[in-house]
């Protein structure tokens, strides 16, 4: 996402506080990872803790944290989305951290509110940048996020331009954004315009929720889209 | 070896004996049974009775002839009652027999219901038959033991048995080995068809091995000769990476015959395994459905993806986005230089972008409707 848009400020947030974020994910290795991950990256970033209680990120050092780290099946097999939706709907900022890669579970996050959706297998490449946005309440996509997106075929889907597309394709299969510019002659800032242009059309449909209109708002505020482009939908016809 | 054209030789060997059966049934009963009916017609207390049982024997084998000029054979429930009207006229001829003139000529229905009978279970099991004749005798031997029987009498009816039981038994056994003669008949059919089947195999795989040994033999063989005559030296980093490039190929040609629903994928795994045995982490990622490609077409998607995995250091993402118009596949890897191949085939396109060390090749395929086999469903790695 673009590190320098003035949304920093609206965020109400300045660039030397220190973030905190919460995890909640049963495996230790895991939660030992993104401690590792988070305490390497410059600046750090403080992390709680929560293991498998839900409970510690509603209460305690969990319930101030910027951000909420979240795996999403604590009972395998079982993708809480009910809680997803409680957090969003409390204004959490809310990272989804998934083992598993399927698209529709992946776009049914997005529509509920989370600025982020991971796969495990997206390392602190992705995780860092992702709990730096989420903290500044902007949305990131990682690329397996990405290929979700081009391949999306709901009915509902808002419509991207062919350069969107382009980007987004680009941004799946490179996972570099520098390779993404190098290829497509733009500089790495437009390709972020573009990624975020296209969660901003997703966050203009489906489900309404906090962070999502918050970001909307945003983004016609700072002439990243307009009213005419977000409302040119392929259900529109 | 279908079970039609074995079902077909039974058929033919049951039709010939069913019609022979019939033919010497007809003669008995009618030859021999209506002229003992009717010379006795007077000594019966109740005539009519036995032109009825002689009348359901007729229309018993009425029913065969008719059946057998259609090609037909006894349904179950009619077979059930057919047998059992033929051992019901069989009780009623006894019944009303003259006390005494069992296994004479008197009793015309001993020599008869039991040809009737044999024609309705010819192409049953052996013991139907035998278990009906049985019970036909022991009919006959009621009426016998319901007077007083001499010595006389009960001789007569046992030489009689002797004809009624073992002459039709004789024929049920021929039908037996007939049957057993045509499934051994369609066994051997099947065999040749299985050997025939096995032969054309072999000789396709044969073919397809020398092919694929032809395929070989533009790269491979010549690094395998090399190698071994001591030209080219193992330790060498130019040589190490065509050892990897041809040992991709060798499980792509390998994987290539392997019957799956998404070829295209199937094959990138089985590259992506090559560099994955090195230590290198490869990831898969797909998307989208496309039209399976044909071999020639795959193995332009997956040669710059074998090329580049063979130099990669550290880490490798192959990524396929497919759709019906397009199918592209990506491969990123720290991989440094790395010559570009030029795709054989038309509508192909190979792109390459470079950062540092790390090269990311795209190949494009464009599918023109008549090159595209079998649609491919989506398999994410």
């Amino acid at each position: 996402m673009a590190a320098d848009s003035p949304a920093d400020h609206a965020a109400g947030r300045t660039a030397g506080e220190l973030i905190t974020a919460v995890i909640v994910d049963d495996h230790a290795a895991i939660a030992a990872g993104v401690r590792a991950w988070c305490s390497e990256a410059v600046p750090p970033i403080a992390l709680v803790d929560a293991g498998d209680r839900l409970a510690d990120v509603w209460t305690g050092p969990g319930a101030d944290a910027d951000v909420v780290i979240f795996d999403l099946e604590l009972v395998p097999r079982r993708p809480d989305f009910g809680e997803l939706r409680r957090l969003v709907d409390n204004g959490r900022r809310v990272i989804v951290y998934s083992q598993h890669t399927d698209d529709a579970t992946a776009i049914k996050c997005v529509d509920l509110g989370a600025l982020a959706y991971l796969t495990k297998r997206e390392g602190p490449d992705h995780l860092v940048p992702a709990i730096r946005s989420a903290a500044r309440g902007e949305p990131y996509t990682a690329p397996s996020l990405s290929g979700a997106l081009i391949a999306d075929d709901a009915p509902g889907r808002p419509r991207l331009s062919q350069r969107e597309t382009e980007v987004l394709r680009a941004w799946f299969v490179a996972s570099s954004k520098e390779l993404v510019a190098a290829k497509l002659n733009i500089t790495v800032k437009t390709v972020d315009t573009y990624i975020a242009r296209v969660r901003v059309k997703y966050a203009n449909v489906g489900r309404a929720a906090r962070t999502k209109s918050e970001l909307v708002g945003r983004a016609l505020d700072d002439g990243l889209i307009t009213l005419a482009e977000l409302n040119d939908t392929t259900t529109a016809l | 070896m279908s079970e039609a054209a074995e079902e077909m030789t039974r058929a033919q060997l049951r039709h010939g004996l069913r019609l022979a059966t019939l033919l010497i049934v007809l003669g008995t009963v009618c030859g021999q049974g209506l002229p003992n009916v009717l010379r006795h017609l007077g000594s019966y207390p109740v005539p009519l009775a036995q032109l009825a049982a002689y009348a359901v024997l007729a229309s018993v084998l009425a029913g065969e002839a008719v059946l057998l000029l259609r090609r037909r054979t006894w349904g179950r429930l009619l077979r059930q009652i057919a047998v059992a009207a033929v051992l019901a006229a069989s009780v009623l001829s006894y019944v009303t027999l003259p006390e005494g003139r069992t296994s004479t000529s008197v009793d015309w229905v001993f020599g008869a219901a039991n040809w009737v009978g044999l024609v309705v279970l010819l192409d049953r099991p052996l013991r139907a038959a035998v278990a009906f004749l049985v019970a036909h005798d022991l009919t006959a031997l009621a009426h016998l033991v319901t007077i007083d029987p001499n010595r006389g009498d009960l001789a007569r009816f046992a030489t009689g048995s002797v004809t009624v039981i073992g002459l039709p038994l004789c024929v049920a056994v021929v039908a037996a080995v007939f049957n057993s003669l045509s499934a051994a008949a369609a066994a051997a059919r099947a065999e040749i068809e299985r050997v025939r089947v096995a032969e054309a195999v072999a000789e396709e795989s044969h073919r397809r091995r020398q092919q694929r040994l032809a395929e070989l033999s533009a790269t491979t063989i010549p690094l395998l000769e090399g190698l071994a005559d001591g030209s080219l030296r193992p330790e060498d980093p130019a040589i190490q990476r065509r050892c990897a490039i041809e040992a991709g190929r060798m499980r792509r040609l390998f994987a290539e015959t392997d019957t799956v629903a998404n070829p295209l994928l199937h094959e990138l795994r089985h590259c992506a395994d090559v560099a994955d045995r090195k230590g290198v982490v490869v990831e898969l990622d797909a998307r989208g459905q496309w039209p399976t490609p044909p071999v020639a077409v795959r193995r332009d998607l997956t040669e710059p993806v074998l090329r580049v995995l063979a130099t990669a250091a550290s880490r490798a993402r192959i990524a396929v986005v497919g759709g019906a118009d397009l199918v592209s596949v990506s491969v990123v890897a720290d991989s440094g230089e790395v010559d570009v191949p030029e795709p054989v085939t038309r509508g192909v396109h190979v792109e390459t972008v470079t950062n540092d060390d790390t090269v990311w090749m795209e190949v494009r395929w464009q599918p023109t409707p008549q090159q595209t086999t079998q649609p491919a469903a989506l398999q994410a790695s």
